[in-house]
């Protein structure tokens, strides 16, 4: 059987084993319904034209775990940013690990969506926000919708500051063959609230995960938001992300996206900007090689006036790798005095590397200012030649070259720590020590 | 040859000329001085006819005639220049193309023909001169990629071929070093006659030593507070603002 | 251009409305409505075509019957009925003139509208003119001073009788008659056109040029050129197009393909102003282009276009550049107005060794017009040190039109250097008062903008077009900023 079909098996079974009311039951069976008629996107479809899911649709992915898996703390603790005191969501195939997390319910909810999804209490919540910023018909989003049940459920309530960052941690343990997961997160920022989030995906073995996540990013006004994820994991995964976030007036969101890992990773990362004087920022860094595939995704829907957004996407591609990015911002009519900008800059390093970029402008608004910019080279020779002459070895010299280009994006990252981890993925991946602490 | 009349203007709302009063005279130089924020800028503007300004009272004569009504470029072809604090950039459209577009339309006003070719050269020619601007400044295009002092010498060019009657040099001396200045005070000079007049409006009396004032005016939140000969700028310049609020 | 030409045109361009909306007629020979395999036949019959003429038509005709029309484009238009246009139209047959006084006097008349007075050029401009009036050429001149270099410049209907050998090796070979839906069906339909053949070494010594005119009610227009440069030739190519203000959508789907050999260079201008429609967007012509050029060794093409016309434009010139050092360029200004959709750019398709490209695209809107660029650069792997360098920029003219960008880069080599920059911006209001303060008014100053704006793309064009096209720029915007 094909995996759509195992899928749309799995959910009949799914559906008669799962408690869940009415109004989710409704938004489930809705995207099931999409996903059966739309199926998995190919190459013919525009958004898919570079990334083809092919490969990973002959894989026969398990869709739940059997059984509940646990894992030492130790043999993750390097997962973790642990030099900065953190709440922690941490879940392992899928189920939370009470054990490794810490949540909170003073003064603000930081837990578990599948509690919010059930309990009553949260009802008023779910229905205004859950699945609500999602585009109902991209056929993957569905696929998550129908079949998510965990994950993280943030929601900040209006005039907090959270104190210390939120970590969000998916572990596969590689029990199954094969495993497909659903993460599902839904935040919620009230207004002039404040928080910080980390987010990974990690397996702790080498058999073949493709984790389709969903997560729903709801900013009040005033409200800010920084978000970041680290793609660091094994050649046997696969990560398929999307993020949509619903901007209200003078808010500021960010989102910082580090890919480093994985077989193929996806990142479909959407803003809505639905108020005034938004701030939308996404910025990225991606080093890959070997026969590795990141492909970037970005939409920004200008759909309210005197917003900006600042775009800003860094790629190393070594070896075979393959990278692609497809940043589309909209203005639409009422969206005037928007201040958009987009860059893209590439280097490829391997001579079998190839990258394809679509920086996209969709205007209809005449008072804006727009802006893309994207190149794709190779280091400055002179540059690499001045630092041999001052006795910088080639492969120190190439490295020190290839932060100095990733580092207009690390720049902007707020934790410190965040910065230290990323700096010594990169000097890991470029096989060097940089002789240099940020 | 300039009447201004308890002129009110204001803009989204804001009143910021609150009851301007000014006579001047051909041949005259009036210097307009005030601290920052005084409505200097902007009673430049509204002379010149800019429509993000309302005037809501009173009346500006030129020539005797009522001008509030008058689109900018009227205005300008009856003979009103104002040279630029922050002269705006056209990329693509050489100096010459502009100049030549703008001598032409103001021919076109009082139904003349397009000025030949050869007079045309020859006129830029000598005004280039005068402000001794080179020929690859004038197919660079229109004020991109212009140094300050480039930017105003090119100002007072434009003002040397309209031969303005009221000439308006709105914070001229704002980003110039010293032999800009020079440069763009003589070239004023040069312009000056019996026929015209000149408003020089600047925070500083330093462009007043080469532009030698007939009268000083100072500005302050919107009116004119004090008035005076060429003496007044020396006495702002030692005492500062605070003296005349 | 002449004398007559330039104050004639002036007075043309001066009126507001499209103003060559005149139509001629002449008598003439035209198919019935429909297409099938005997209309392509008939065609081919109709032209004293050779067998393997015929058969490479059927060919493409039978492919045509499998495919479907293209729906990727930023376009939206009702779908041309095919079997409700006339696939042949020609004035009528007569022998050869020997002079032009033996031309229809009407069409001649037509021309002197248009501003292209064929016995002044003949006389003073010094470009011989190929014309095509509803698909067949019905006047050539200054022949004799190309056949002295050995060019040839003749319809292309011509060249498969006189030249067969050099259309059997090359028609077809840049843009295959499978190629996609539109050039497909002018594979099987293709009226006339022109053809060219610059010998080895030869610099060809005056611009040549072909205007287009769609003319008789309901005839689709298929133009078919063939451009071939030899070893170490240089040609500059002019087409300029105009049509009669009709009532009724016409399709135009044609064309053009350019072949540089080692070492030589063609410049390919065209000036387009087909009818647009009227202002609440009523008929105009869509235009469905495709042109492509392919370049050896150290070869060179350049292609320059500036768009006004038509209601619906999908054209996208490309280069093929697959020998080694060889250069392609694309130039192009598209300006929409009213309810006029344009969705234009370029591919440049990087094979061969120290391959360069330049894209420079200025796109302005107005009205409620939609304006999108489309472009694709590729770097194949095996092209080491392939350059290319994109300039996107868009002018926004009110608050009811749109203008996108739709870049697609793709590079397969790590030597590659590629970069892109794109723009939107609008007149600011600033720039006009500066312009209206120096006694400019209003529409004249955003005149100047616009040119401006354009002129990096102005400045390639032939002298002689740059006039005509700055024009056209300004009365294509007219009345566009209230």
């Amino acid at each position: 059987m094909e995996l759509k079909e195992r899928l749309l098996a799995s959910y009949l079974a799914f559906e008669d084993r799962t408690e869940m009311d009415d109004h989710v039951r409704n938004i489930r069976s809705q995207a099931i319904k999409n996903f059966e008629s739309n199926g998995f996107p190919s190459k013919k479809d525009e958004e898919w034209k570079y990334t083809s899911l092919n490969p990973l649709l002959k894989v026969p992915y398990t869709v739940f775990s059997k059984k509940e898996n646990s894992v030492e703390f130790k043999d993750v603790k390097k997962y973790f940013l642990h030099e900065i005191d953190s709440y922690k969501l941490v879940f392992i195939d899928g189920v939370y690990s009470s054990f490794l997390s810490e949540t909170t319910h003073q003064g603000m909810d930081i837990c578990l969506l599948s509690s919010a999804l059930s309990k009553p209490k949260y009802k008023m919540v779910m229905d205004r926000f859950y699945n609500q910023a999602t585009d109902k018909n991209e056929s993957l989003t569905s696929l998550n919708t129908a079949f998510a049940t965990e994950g993280a459920y943030i929601n900040i309530p209006k005039g907090k500051v959270v104190n210390k960052p939120i970590q969000i941690i998916h572990f596969s343990t590689g029990q199954e063959s094969a495993l497909m997961l659903f993460p599902r997160n839904l935040i919620v920022v009230g207004e002039n609230a404040h928080v910080q989030i980390i987010e990974r995906h990690q397996s702790l073995y080498e058999n073949p995960v493709l984790t389709n996540a969903v997560t729903e990013i709801f900013a009040n006004k005033r409200a800010i938001v920084d978000y970041y994820k680290i793609q660091n994991d094994l050649p046997s995964a696969s990560l398929i992300d999307h993020t949509y976030i619903s901007q209200k007036q003078d808010s500021n969101c960010a989102v910082h996206t580090f890919s480093f890992g994985g077989k193929m990773t996806r990142n479909n990362l959407n803003f809505y900007q639905e108020g005034e004087h938004v701030q939308s920022t996404l910025k990225g860094i991606t080093l890959v090689g070997d026969k590795q595939h990141v492909d970037h995704h970005t939409l920004v829907a200008h759909n309210q006036p005197n917003c900006e957004s600042f775009q800003e996407y860094k790629g190393i591609y070594a070896d075979q790798s393959t990278g692609v990015f497809n940043g589309k911002v909209i203005v639409k009519k009422e969206a005037q005095k928007t201040n958009a900008y987009q860059q893209n800059n590439n280097l490829l390093t391997g001579d079998k590397a190839t990258i394809n970029t679509k920086p996209q402008l969709e205007i209809f608004a005449d008072d804006v200012k727009c802006s893309h910019g994207c190149t794709i080279g190779q280091l400055d020779k002179k540059a690499l030649f001045y630092l041999r002459a001052r006795g910088i070895p080639e492969k120190e010299a190439k490295a020190l070259l290839m932060y100095a280009f990733a580092n207009d994006v690390l720049s902007a990252v707020k934790i410190q720590e965040i910065k230290t981890r990323i700096t010594k993925i990169i000097a890991n991946k470029i096989g060097v020590k940089l002789g240099f602490d940020i | 040859m300039l009447q201004i009349k308890n002129l009110h203007a204001s803009i989204d709302g804001k009143e910021i000329l609150k009851g301007i009063n000014l006579e001047i005279k051909p041949g005259e130089v009036h210097a307009i001085m005030g601290p920052n924020g005084s409505g200097k800028s902007t009673l430049a503007s509204v002379i010149a006819g800019h429509d993000a300004f309302e005037q809501t009272q009173g009346e500006i004569l030129f020539e005797g005639e009522d001008i509030q009504e008058l689109a900018p470029e009227e205005r300008a072809h009856r003979g009103v220049f104002l040279s630029f604090q922050y002269p705006v950039e056209i990329p693509g459209v050489s100096v010459t193309n502009f100049i030549k577009t703008a001598i032409n339309e103001l021919r076109k006003s009082k139904g003349q023909e397009d000025m030949p070719a050869n007079e045309m050269l020859a006129l830029i020619k000598q005004k280039a001169e005068l402000l001794e601007i080179d020929r690859k400044f004038l197919s660079r295009s229109l004020n991109e990629g212009f140094s300050g002092g480039e930017k105003k010498r090119n100002e007072i060019f434009q003002m040397a071929m309209l031969n303005p009657k009221l000439a308006i040099l709105d914070e001229t001396d704002s980003g110039l070093d010293i032999d800009a200045l020079r440069v763009v005070a003589n070239g004023v000079n040069r312009l000056r006659s019996q026929e015209n007049a000149v408003i020089v409006i600047t925070h500083y009396q330093r462009l007043l030593d080469y532009i030698i004032p007939d009268f000083v005016h100072v500005l302050h939140d919107g009116k004119i507070v004090k008035s005076g000969e060429k003496e007044l700028a020396h006495q702002l310049e030692e005492k500062g603002y605070d003296w005349v609020k | 251009m002449s004398k007559y030409t330039e104050a004639e045109l002036k007075k043309e361009l001066e009126t507001k409305e499209y103003a060559y909306g005149f139509y001629t007629d002449i008598d003439s020979d035209t198919f019935p409505p429909g297409l099938n395999e005997a209309v392509v036949r008939a065609i081919s019959l109709k032209k004293n075509e050779p067998e393997w003429m015929t058969e490479w038509r059927l060919e493409a005709f039978r492919h045509w019957e499998t495919m479907v029309e293209p729906e990727w484009a930023n376009v939206r238009y009702k779908k041309p009925e095919f079997q409700n246009i006339s696939y042949y139209s020609s004035p009528k047959q007569k022998p050869k003139y020997d002079s032009l006084d033996e031309v229809d006097p009407e069409l001649l008349d037509t021309f002197k509208r248009l501003g292209i007075s064929l016995d002044e050029q003949k006389l003073l401009a010094g470009v011989a003119v190929d014309v095509v009036m509803d698909s067949t050429s019905v006047a050539t001149t200054f022949k004799k001073t190309l056949a002295e270099k050995g060019i040839i410049f003749c319809s292309i209907s011509e060249a498969i009788k006189e030249h067969p050998e050099l259309v059997q090796k090359y028609l077809g070979t840049v843009v295959p008659k499978k190629d996609n839906f539109y050039a497909a069906l002018n594979s099987a339909v293709f009226s006339d056109g022109s053809f060219c053949y610059i010998p080895k070494g030869v610099r060809c010594p005056m611009e040549l040029s072909t205007y287009f005119r769609i003319n008789q009610a309901g005839t689709g227009q298929f133009e078919r050129t063939l451009v071939i440069a030899d070893q170490g030739s240089y040609v500059s190519y002019l087409e300029g197009c105009t049509a009669p203000s009709r009532d009724e959508n016409q399709l135009h789907a044609a064309v053009v393909e350019l072949i540089a050999l080692d070492d030589a260079e063609i410049k390919y201008s065209t000036v387009q102003n087909w009818f647009p429609g009227d202002k609440s967007g009523k008929g105009g012509v869509y235009n469905f282009v495709t042109k492509r050029g392919l370049c050896e060794n150290r070869a060179k093409i350049s292609w320059t276009q500036v768009e006004t016309g038509s209601a619906i434009t999908w054209k996208y010139p490309s280069c093929v550049l697959k020998g080694d050092d060889s250069i392609g360029e694309f130039y192009s200004i598209a300006v929409t107005n009213n309810f006029q959709q344009a969705d234009t750019g370029t591919k440049m398709i990087h094979l061969g060794k120290n391959t360069r490209s330049t894209i420079i695209s200025k796109g302005i809107s107005a009205g409620q017009s939609q304006n999108s660029y489309r472009g694709l650069v590729q770097i194949g792997p095996r092209a080491e040190n392939a350059r290319n360098f994109s300039q996107c920029d868009s002018l926004l003219m009110g608050n009811r039109c749109g203008a996108h960008t739709f870049p697609y880069i793709e590079a397969k080599n790590k030597t590659a250097q590629i970069e892109h920059e794109a723009t939107t911006s609008k007149i600011g209001e600033d720039q006009i008062f500066y312009c209206n303060q120096r006694g400019i008014e209003t529409e004249k100053a955003i005149a100047l903008i616009v040119n401006g704006f354009s002129k990096e793309v102005l400045n390639k064009l032939p002298m002689e077009f740059a006039v005509e096209a700055q024009k056209l720029l300004e009365i294509s915007l007219e009345g566009s900023v209230g």
